[in-house]
């Protein structure tokens, strides 16, 4: 289910970029924040560990190849397979990715890790890198519990999935300066996490709350839609994943109840608007821990397209970034595993997606996190924008 | 596992719960024409071989309930099986009946076959019966019982039904006014009406009778049809089943008390531990010194 | 508990369980029926649904309508229906018969066990609803709208739609209709011969198959009527519904008294209605608890529930 959820989730997120691509702009500023100068660091390996292959491989690619674009970058400066790239295709699996990391961590020339993709295989493998000692940077995994399993070498570049909650309560407090909120979940970890803390930005704004049947469990939501319909809510909050928001909100709009629907990036799949149809989603509001690859600073946007002959996709910039932070590191004499790991404890790097510093568990520090809105506008889903810190 | 012993057993503890909870009326309701055959057996019919029961033999694992059974029931006459309790009466009857399967031996209705046939194929050759303990559908009415019995021999469709076509509306009426017939021929038309677990004993004994009618049987067979009856009632029941010959059904008597079955058949056949070891009329079976060993100790009015 | 929600919101509650209440009842017949003549209980009647509804949905499909396509008139609203509710009654009962000739017509022939019965049971249930949802990649399929929901008139502080009204009105009509068959017809006296005497009947001249093909047959055609209900309700359907709301639709049989037909209706309302009351009074979370609390109270002081266990006529 995990594993599962992870993935329907990633492959949401490649969804919303193939999307948010298409009205990609080309700007043009400054580039190569992360290269200094000091070439004498070369022979070393960065690794790439995730989906290559398989059903989830769209984000396993973008986050390969926004790794590589920064090391190609980087080795133009400092010379030809200065640094090189490792990759083993875990195809996205828990089962696969453990024996792939045993693998990994055999080759002694690799230093640091971008990767893994998912939160599911990055509980399998992780003990491995963690015994290893090879400082891994996740650009993409967002299940709270990696950070709280003691593993000193893992780093997680994006907001985890408890920074949404705040940021989806915010947003409907500040932007949509909701006045009457109902709240919803559908009583599994992810979902009672995120409507907890959307209830507690909200306050007294929360008139009315219910719990409903997770995924297949429960179709007919006639009674929780009778209390949304009768609390005179304008707007819902949905913990919960996309297959029953959409049958949800179908009901909802049914029962002519035209408030907003705002859910988290477990909503944030087209089986959402499947479900729903076109209509009945049509303005529902999708936090992510992501920012749209278009908004990336510098020319990013337009390199990786020259590069890849493809826009950049959901975390494609937040790899470059993890990338870039090694070969600063690197090319700053930390050529060892340990003295990368030291490294990156005091880190604070200005990418082209985020700043980032990392926490003594690995996570991002919180004035960094990043979670953006997105809306469904004619039946896509299209960035919104960030959700406010407060 | 169901042995003859185990049945007769079993009929005794129905019979005696049966006697516990429903009184047993001293009279029946419709009045009789006790007409002149009352004084004795009719007159033997020379009619043609009707069931041919040849050399049927049934064993159920090591028990051989029936070895090596033959007699014959002719058109028109009134045919009586007895023997003590557990002689393989009742095992007989089912083997003809479709219940059980003969191990060896074989048992022809009008020249055909029915060993092997499903029950209700059986049926509609034209071969019903009554069972020693009532297995009327409790929950259904007398009319409705004996409607299900009339059913057998329609025809409409389940799209007839549902739509109440022309012809499932008069088979309907057809049958109904058959089983009305039939109720009123058994006496108890005025319960027709009633669900049938609420009728008294002996109105369920003469329901079971009406709904075998209705499936126009040639040959009846009734399974011990007098159990726990009292004189008065046997006597009715014997009007009944004369008037039932009468109509032109032959029918299959098994029966346990002696006086019933020297009363009212043309024919007789006494199985002792599933041999036959006598038959003919019940003046001559009655002598026959092998029946009078095989009843010994027994009363001949038990019941 | 909140006394507020459940009484400013009873009405609405009580026809919102209704609507729900008569699909769990359709539903159950099904049950109710196959356990009357076989004491059997068929699990996979939960496919037959399920099955029937994705017809009914292909089939609008075929017509070009999808969950986004705009709401027909009137016209197109009856139309439509109609169509829908004949290939999902036809595809239902195919099933049903189906099952019936392949996972327990061989086991009767060989005088199986009753637990070789119920794992047959559930083991087609179970390969039937992965099959679907295999075909399905595990999906929700949306359904089109054929119907704006709008009120048409009030109770109390209730709003009964005009979807509430048909999904009642069609309910007791197929309730009337197979009570009528069952009751008042001869195929329905085979039935209610066969399921209180089997041996007695087969003695009557009743075909036990055909009777038995024909009560898959009924249930089938009324699994069917309920699914196309739930898609209008529900507006999506997905390969495991039938497993969940069949379990409701089994426990409403039990309720009302399995084997009976009126109580398999008085089941599905009272459960539909009180798991709505529950989750008025104490969150929907705890609306199974409550309907299920409910079941094991009642069958302790009624083991053969609320109208006792006969097949088409309440005990005299």
């Amino acid at each position: 289910m995990a594993l599962r959820q992870g993935l329907t989730r990633a492959l949401g997120g490649v969804a919303i970029v193939a999307l948010v691509a298409g009205t990609a702009a080309c700007n043009k500023g400054s580039s190569d924040s992360g290269t200094s100068a000091g070439g004498k660091n070369c022979g070393y390996s960065i690794g790439y560990l995730g989906a290559l292959t398989g059903p989830s491989a769209n984000l396993g690619v973008n986050i390969e190849q926004g790794a590589e674009l920064a090391i190609e970058q980087y080795n133009k400066k400092n010379g030809k397979d200065c640094i090189t790239i490792k990759k083993f295709d875990s195809q996205g699996s828990a089962d696969v990715a453990p024996g792939l990391a045993r693998q990994l961590v055999a080759d002694k020339k690799i230093i640091g890790v971008v990767g893994l993709p998912f939160s599911s295989e990055s509980q399998a493998a992780n003990p491995i890198l963690n015994d290893a000692k090879i400082p891994n940077i996740t650009p993409s995994a967002t299940n709270t519990t990696l950070s709280e399993k003691g593993w000193t070498y893992f780093h997680r570049a994006v907001a985890n999935d408890s920074a949404q909650g705040p940021a989806a309560g915010n947003y409907m407090k500040s932007v949509m300066k909701v006045q009457k909120a109902f709240v919803v979940d559908d009583q599994s970890a992810y979902g009672v996490g995120l409507a907890d803390q959307v209830k507690a930005v909200l306050g007294s704004a929360v008139v009315g709350s219910d719990k409903v049947g997770g995924e297949g469990k429960q179709t007919d939501f006639s009674a929780t839609v009778t209390k949304v319909v009768a609390s005179g809510a304008t707007a819902l909050f949905y913990g919960g994943y996309y297959q029953n928001a959409g049958l949800f909100r179908k009901q909802l709009t049914a029962a002519g109840w035209t408030g907003a629907l705002v859910a988290g990036d477990g909503v944030n799949d087209k089986g959402y608007i499947q479900a729903a149809g076109k209509e009945a989603a049509e303005g529902t509001i999708l936090t992510c821990p992501c920012a749209p690859a278009s908004k990336a600073k510098g020319s990013f946007v337009t390199d990786y397209k020259a590069r890849w002959n493809v826009d950049a996709g959901t975390y494609s910039d937040v790899a470059y970034d993890a990338a870039n932070i090694y070969l600063e590191g690197i090319s700053k004499g930390n050529t060892t595993t340990e003295k990368l790991n030291e490294y990156l404890k005091t880190v604070n790097y200005t990418g082209i997606a985020n700043t980032y510093k990392f926490t003594d568990k690995g996570e991002l520090d919180p004035t960094k996190l990043i979670v953006w809105a997105f809306k469904v506008s004619g039946g896509e889903v299209v960035p919104d924008q960030e959700a406010p810190k407060a | 596992m169901s042995e003859p012993h185990t049945e007769s057993t079993e009929w005794d503890d129905e019979t005696s719960r049966q006697r516990v909870d429903e009184p047993i009326p001293t009279t029946i309701g419709v009045p009789h024409e006790r007409s002149s055959a009352g004084a004795g057996p009719a007159p033997v019919p020379g009619g043609a071989a009707l069931l041919e029961v040849d050399n049927v033999t049934l064993r159920f694992g090591g028990v051989t309930a029936l070895d090596g059974v033959s007699f014959t029931i002719r058109q028109g006459e009134i045919f009586g099986l007895i023997g003590p309790n557990g002689a393989g009466k009742t095992t007989c009857f089912n083997a003809m009946t479709g219940i059980y399967r003969p191990t060896d031996g074989e048992i022809r209705f009008t020249g055909k076959r029915v060993t092997g046939l499903r029950k209700y194929e059986i049926t509609s050759m034209g071969i019903a019966r009554t069972f020693q303990n009532i297995r009327l559908f409790p929950e259904m009415t007398a009319l409705e019982n004996v409607m299900v019995g009339a059913d057998a021999h329609h025809k409409t469709s389940v799209l007839g039904a549902l739509f109440r076509l022309p012809r499932h509306r008069r088979e309907e009426a057809q049958g109904r006014e058959k089983s009305l017939r039939l109720l009123e021929f058994v006496g108890i038309r005025h319960r027709a009406g009633h669900v049938a677990r609420n009728l008294s004993y002996g109105e369920q004994r003469r329901l079971e009778i009406a709904r075998a009618l209705a499936t126009d049987p040639k040959l009846l067979c009734l399974d011990e049809p007098a159990a726990g009856f009292n004189p008065a009632e046997k006597e009715d029941l014997l009007q009944l089943i004369r008037r039932v010959r009468d109509t032109g059904v032959t029918v299959l008597l098994i029966e346990h008390d002696m006086r019933l079955v020297m009363g009212v058949t043309d024919r007789i056949a006494v199985l002792e531990f599933g041999r036959k070891i006598a038959e003919g009329t019940p003046a001559e079976v009655r002598d026959d010194p092998k029946v009078i060993a095989a009843y010994l100790g027994v009363p001949a009015d038990a019941a | 508990m909140n006394f507020s929600n459940l009484f400013s919101q009873f009405g609405e509650l009580t026809v919102t369980g209704l609507a729900q209440g008569a699909i769990i009842a359709l539903f159950a017949l099904g049950y109710t029926l196959v356990y009357g003549v076989l004491r059997l209980i068929n699990f996979a009647h939960s496919e037959v649904f399920t099955v029937g509804a994705f017809t009914a949905v292909l089939t609008w499909g075929a017509f070009g309508l999808d969950q986004d396509s705009r709401t027909p008139g009137l016209g197109g609203f009856v139309g439509y229906l109609l169509i829908g509710l004949l290939v999902a009654a036809a595809a239902s009962a195919a099933t049903a018969v189906v099952i019936e000739l392949v996972a327990y017509r061989p086991l009767r022939r060989r005088n199986a066990p009753p637990l070789a019965f119920l794992i047959t049971a559930i083991g087609a249930s179970i390969a039937i609803s992965e099959f679907v949802g295999v075909l399905t990649h595990r999906n929700n399929k949306g359904v089109p709208r054929l119907l704006t929901q709008e009120p048409v008139f009030r109770i109390a502080d209730g709003r009964v739609t005009n979807l509430q009204i048909l999904i009642v009105v069609v309910a007791l009509a197929m309730m009337i209709g197979l009570d009528f068959f069952i009751n008042r017809t001869r195929l329905g006296r085979g039935i209610r011969a066969v399921s209180q005497n089997p041996d007695s009947a087969a003695l009557m001249g009743v075909n036990k198959n055909r009777v038995i093909s024909l009560v898959f047959l009924l249930g089938g055609l009324m699994a069917g009527v309920a699914a196309i209900m739930y898609l209008l309700k529900i507006g999506n359907v997905r390969y495991d519904n039938g497993l969940y709301l069949g379990v409701e639709a089994f426990s409403a049989a039990v309720l009302g008294g399995i084997g009976n037909l009126r109580g398999a209706l008085l089941g599905g309302f009272v459960l539909g209605v009180f798991e709505n009351y529950v989750s008025g009074l104490f969150g929907t979370q705890w609306h199974s608890v409550g309907a299920f609390v409910l079941l094991v109270v009642l069958l302790m002081f009624r083991p053969t529930g609320l109208l006792g266990e006969s097949l088409g006529r309440a005990r005299a």
